[in-house]
């Protein structure tokens, strides 16, 4: 059996590639992706634990995780094609309308 | 009947409520207001009556208390809203709601046409509900109340014709003016409850069983006691009694407190009649009588009493002379003849003063309604220069004021004749010789101005011919006719022989009827003779004088007297020696430097500040909104960062 710190570690190093994605990167669609990333790094170190533990509700929490995520997603891709619609980009940092 | 006490101060309430809430039209007004002070006086003269046959028999002195319901119940201090009705309170309550009735008829009249009648009528019925919980009052919070209450009113009838400067002046005067006494009475308040742990006047039984003392009665627990402050001893009795003759000299007009009355003519006629004139002014009296047993503790505080009394009696009647405005004389009049009640109350004669106050409640009123008359029939003119000539146009006012002038100067046999002649008796037979004097000169010159007055607006010729005088309409004049039937007969309560009123008062005041002799008789003849003569002298210099007499003009008298006339046209230049002792270097630098640097710098700058430390933290804090998601993101792992690592550490 493949030891959990191993999925700890796939776990973490793909929350970390998430997080850098998010914070270099300018298109707001790999935005959403690295986001995703991030849900999904965070999954599996769940499933992991819980598998661990012999305790089930690590698994039924991801599934509360992917369900939020699936809505996430859904409002931010309508929101993302409203702004293209308007600003005919994807650049995130073209859209600074809020700026104080 | 004694169970419904409660009504005599709910109806003007309800009154005053149905004019605030319910009616909005000024005839109405008129009706309800009056209807309620009537009515009112209706249950007051029920139950008076009733006392007088059957009084309740059980109590000692006899009264009716009603405990209404627990008003303030905190630890020791325990103070029941209850209602007294004894013999004091029932004269008052009758001169109260019965005068009060008149002049709110009256007022339907006099009012007409004004903008704000209804809230008018609204005050009038506030301020007699008020100093119904004033008179009937059985401990001395509840008697605070009405005491602060009638002040208010006073001061909301003043100002009712705000638009005039002078009016609202004369109404914040008269609130500020009453102010110093009334903390002088709050302190008396603490300090009786400090010496005997109530504020009741006389022993409660509530409805369980349970007793809360009363003080009056037993006001001997602390003759002797003595505080010091440092380097004086005081009589504890003298102390509180000090206190409250401050309270009474704010509330009734006297030396030194009295500039706020003569101004307080600013407000419609009637109000002066009823409240500056009748009513509240007396409240003063009316607490020296209620607890004459504390001052009786204290000579010192009875000598003061006295002399304050007199002084002012005397001081006002000069004052009095010497002004033109028809309503400024009886002001000044009201000032003196409520010395006269003060200085008898400083000599032990309370019967004496109760009894001037209930006369001069009524010929009082009488003639502050017949100067509204004339100025109502004159259109506005107070000024007695423009005035003369107005006995063939307006008869009925000029018979009743004829009335009310003798029965304040003193003939016989009216009204003012008797209460005046027992106050100037009691002086006399108590070897007090410079009061009498005071006294006795301030009665001749009570007489001198009134001569002048009736002079002055009755009689001559018409001297401005810009207005056409008329008599007013019935439901002025009634009120007047009624009020000079009472001004000629009020006299009959206390005969000399009979003594009613002393008799019907003797178990509260605790004061038996004075001797009548032959002494007292010849003082009696004697001071009306002389009273006619000066009132005569003062009627014949003025009609023969009057040619002289011009709108404008100087008194044909300032001839001789010259800058004394001028002393006394500003009643002793008091209220100008108050404006450079305290308005000018205390009030007016306190308000300099409340505008100039407290409320700038102090108010002004805490609100700014508070604006300007938000608008610079924001603008320091705006820095992070940079409008890139990218940048929140990395604040936000940043964050994150720290919250992990600080659990991390922990």
């Amino acid at each position: 059996m493949v030891p959990t710190s191993y999925y700890v570690l796939l776990s973490a190093a793909l929350f970390t590639i998430g997080a850098m994605g998010m914070l270099v990167r300018r298109n707001a669609i790999v935005l959403f992706m690295s986001v995703e990333l991030m849900l999904n790094a965070a999954n599996l170190a769940l499933v992991a634990f819980a598998r661990q533990q012999v305790n089930p509700d690590g698994q039924v929490l991801v599934f509360f995780v992917i369900t939020v995520a699936a809505a996430e997603v859904a409002v931010g891709l309508a929101l993302l094609v409203a702004i293209f619609r308007s600003k005919r980009t994807t650049d995130v940092d073209e859209v600074s309308t809020l700026r104080g | 009947m004694f169970n419904f006490i409660w009504l005599i101060p709910l109806l003007p309430l309800v009154g005053f409520a149905l004019n605030v809430f319910v009616i909005r039209r000024e005839r109405e007004a008129g009706y309800v207001a009056t209807g309620a002070v009537a009515l009112s006086f209706l249950v007051a003269l029920a139950t008076f009556i009733q006392f007088a046959f059957s009084p309740p028999a059980e109590a000692k002195p006899p009264r009716v208390d009603l405990v209404l319901w627990n008003w303030i119940s905190v630890g020791e201090f325990n103070v029941p809203f209850g209602l007294l009705f004894d013999p004091l309170s029932g004269v008052m309550v009758l001169l109260v709601t019965g005068v009060g009735a008149l002049i709110h008829l009256y007022s339907i009249g006099y009012m007409h046409g004004d903008s704000r009648v209804v809230r008018y009528f609204a005050y009038l019925n506030l301020f007699v509900a008020m100093m119904l919980f004033l008179v009937m009052s059985d401990n001395m919070l509840l008697l605070f109340l009405g005491w602060e209450g009638v002040g208010l009113c006073s001061f909301l009838l003043i100002g009712h014709w705000f638009e005039r400067r002078t009016a609202t002046s004369a109404a914040a005067k008269a609130f500020v003016v009453n102010r110093i006494g009334d903390a002088a009475f709050l302190v008396a308040m603490m300090a009786i409850f400090a010496h005997f742990g109530t504020l009741s006047f006389y022993d409660i039984e509530l409805a369980d069983g349970a007793v809360i003392e009363g003080f009056l009665e037993r006001a001997d627990e602390i003759s002797g006691l003595i505080f010091s402050i440092p380097g004086q001893n005081f009589l504890v009795s003298t102390g509180i009694a000090f206190l409250l003759l401050i309270g009474v000299t704010g509330k009734s007009a006297q030396l030194p407190l009295f500039v706020w009355l003569p101004d307080a003519m600013a407000g419609p006629t009637p109000v002066s009649a009823l409240i500056h004139a009748a009513t509240m002014v007396t409240a003063g009296v009316y607490l020296m009588a209620r607890t004459h047993p504390i001052f009786e503790l204290s000579a010192a505080t009875q000598g003061w009493v006295t002399w304050i009394g007199a002084l002012t009696a005397l001081i006002a009647a000069t004052a009095a002379v010497a002004q033109w405005d028809i309503k400024r004389v009886l002001a000044y009049s009201t000032v003196s003849q409520l010395g006269f009640m003060v200085a008898a109350a400083g000599m032990g004669a309370y019967v004496a003063a109760i009894f001037h106050l209930l006369t001069h409640g009524v010929f009082k009123a009488l003639l502050f309604l017949g100067s509204g008359s004339v100025i109502h029939g004159t259109h506005d003119t107070q000024d007695m220069r423009k005035m003369g000539g107005l006995r063939e146009h307006m008869p009925t006012t000029f018979i009743t004021y004829l009335v009310g002038a003798g029965a304040l100067a003193g003939i016989f046999p009216l009204a003012g004749f008797w209460s005046k002649d027992e106050i100037i008796a009691h002086a006399w037979s108590g070897q007090n010789f410079s009061i009498f004097l005071l006294l006795f000169v301030s009665s001749l010159l009570t007489a001198f101005y009134m001569g002048r007055q009736i002079a002055l607006t009755f009689f001559g010729q018409q001297r401005d011919h810009s207005y056409h005088a008329h008599e007013s309409g019935q439901v002025m004049t009634m009120p007047l006719m009624i009020l000079a039937v009472g001004a000629v007969l009020a006299g009959a309560m206390n005969l000399p022989m009979l003594h009613w009123l002393s008799t019907w008062l003797e178990p509260t005041l605790h004061e038996h009827a004075a001797e009548f002799g032959v002494t007292q008789l010849i003082l009696a003849v004697v001071t009306t003779l002389l009273a006619a003569g000066s009132g005569y002298l003062g009627w014949r210099y003025y009609v023969a004088n009057s040619a002289k007499i011009k709108p404008g003009a100087k008194d044909p008298l300032y001839r001789y007297s010259g800058d004394i006339w001028e002393a006394l046209e500003e009643a002793w230049y008091i209220d100008r020696a108050y404006e450079k002792l305290t308005v000018v270097p205390g009030f007016r630098a306190l308000a300099r430097f409340m505008a100039g640097v407290f409320d700038p710098q102090g108010i002004d700058g805490l609100v700014r500040g508070v604006g300007y430390a938000f608008s610079q933290a924001a603008s320091a804090l705006r820095v992070f909104q940079s409008g890139f998601v990218r940048t929140y993101a990395l604040l936000f792992l940043a964050g994150v960062v720290m919250v992990v690592g600080y659990l991390l550490i922990i």
